[in-house]
């Protein structure tokens, strides 16, 4: 079995058609939608202080990022 | 590490960035620490807030070891009521939006030029300047890149949108690279609507200075995590296509070419041995350790997942050892 290479050439530690490995499926939901309020949250930063979204930004534009893994 | 380069643009725009992921707050700290990343790295340890978003990837299952619990990985953009202006997911999880595509998105404006490679042609009257936007102008695999073609057209003159009439030269751009750039369609503003009385007509056109926004990204032809990178520099060559009239008379038409050249960066990865020695850019933390806990936290919940991944891994690496090397 070799690591498969996919459309833009990484090579991952699953095989193509792994669900690990697969984006996003065709017509799947990506959450809140554009004219929609963000959910708030409430996580640790850090530091281990209580982030909560709104307050945290008060008035300002946000950019909310999720990415897979700081660790793979 | 794109992110944590312009965390200061975030700062200078006033647009707060928060990143969330499965990870515990151990890595997440040294991570900051080692790496002087100063927006909050969120630790959503049981996936709670990627579930309540919706976007869970829900074709990994508990059975997956340390895969279970990942998002479909994207951004949203917000305004400041915090409701949804964009949002960013892409088909591969590899794509990803620069940094500077997320605050332009914030702000609804090109962030001016930051000393990133600009390629200036164009006539006396119609100046043109091509740049590339994003992680300091540099092509990189997978990171999602914008080429700003910007005109400057002096006083009284315009160029054509389509419909174009008659024998005029409608305004087009193409761009290429060498094997492994991708070019999206380029993206113009809106046209103005130009009266000409004399004929009764009322052309599509624009004036002034706008800009034209082409998506860029690299994929691995040109620049791959798998082996060190061949080329440290690129040329994208940027042909415009274009007419100016004004009120009385036209321009010939001109067609031109500027050339922009491009610094190729490594990619970033985690130093677990999975990715080292490749010739990809490690990040200056060990991480082999961090792995073992993540495997042990997920394994304690799902025990059966443990045994099944790590011999996918071991599969995995038999078949890495055995495989011909480039």
């Amino acid at each position: 079995m070799r690591p498969a290479i996919d459309e833009l050439g990484f090579e991952a530690p699953a095989p193509i058609g792994h669900p690990g490995r697969t984006g996003l499926p065709a017509g799947y939901p990506t959450g809140p939608e554009i004219g929609e309020r963000l959910p708030d949250f409430e996580l640790p930063d850090p530091a281990g202080r209580t982030v909560r979204f709104h307050a945290d930004r008060g008035n300002s534009k946000a950019v909310v990022v999720f990415y897979r893994s700081a660790v793979w | 590490m794109e992110l944590r380069d312009a965390q200061e643009k975030f700062r200078e725009a006033g647009v707060a960035l928060y990143a969330i992921s499965y990870d515990d707050r151990k890595v997440l700290a040294e991570l900051a620490e080692t790496l002087g990343i100063e927006y909050p790295l969120l630790s959503d340890i049981d996936s709670s807030v990627i579930r309540d978003y919706g976007i869970l990837n829900t074709q990994v299952e508990p059975n997956d070891g340390i895969l279970y619990g990942i998002p479909y990985p994207g951004a949203y953009v917000t305004d400041e009521d915090g409701v949804v202006v964009e949002k960013f997911f892409r088909d591969s999880y590899k794509r990803r939006e620069s940094a500077e595509n997320l605050i332009e998105a914030a702000l609804g404006r090109l962030l001016p030029g930051d000393g990133e490679p600009t390629a200036i042609g164009g006539e006396p009257e119609v100046r043109l300047t091509a740049s590339l936007h994003g992680g300091g102008g540099t092509l990189k695999q997978g990171a999602q890149r914008k080429l700003v073609v910007r005109f400057e057209l002096g006083e009284g003159l315009h160029v054509y949108g389509d419909p174009v009439p008659e024998g005029m030269r409608p305004t087009r751009i193409e761009v290429t690279g060498p094997p492994g750039v991708k070019v999206g369609e380029p993206s113009f503003p809106p046209t103005e609507r130009l009266r000409i009385d004399a004929l009764d007509l009322e052309l599509p056109v624009w004036g002034g200075s706008f800009d034209v926004v082409i998506p860029v990204y690299a994929t691995s032809e040109l620049a791959s995590e798998c082996h060190p990178v061949e080329r440290t520099r690129a040329t994208l060559e940027v042909t415009v296509h274009y007419q100016a009239c004004n009120d009385s008379t036209c321009l010939l038409p001109k067609s031109e070419t500027l050339l922009l050249e491009v610094p190729v960066l490594p990619v970033d990865v985690q130093s677990i041995s999975l990715h080292q020695g490749h010739g990809q850019r490690e990040l200056a933390i060990e991480g082999e350790r961090h792995l073992r806990r993540l495997f042990l936290r997920k394994g304690r919940a799902h025990p059966l997942g443990l045994l099944r991944f790590v011999w996918s891994q071991v599969r995995m690496e038999l078949a890495d050892r055995l495989r011909p090397r480039r």
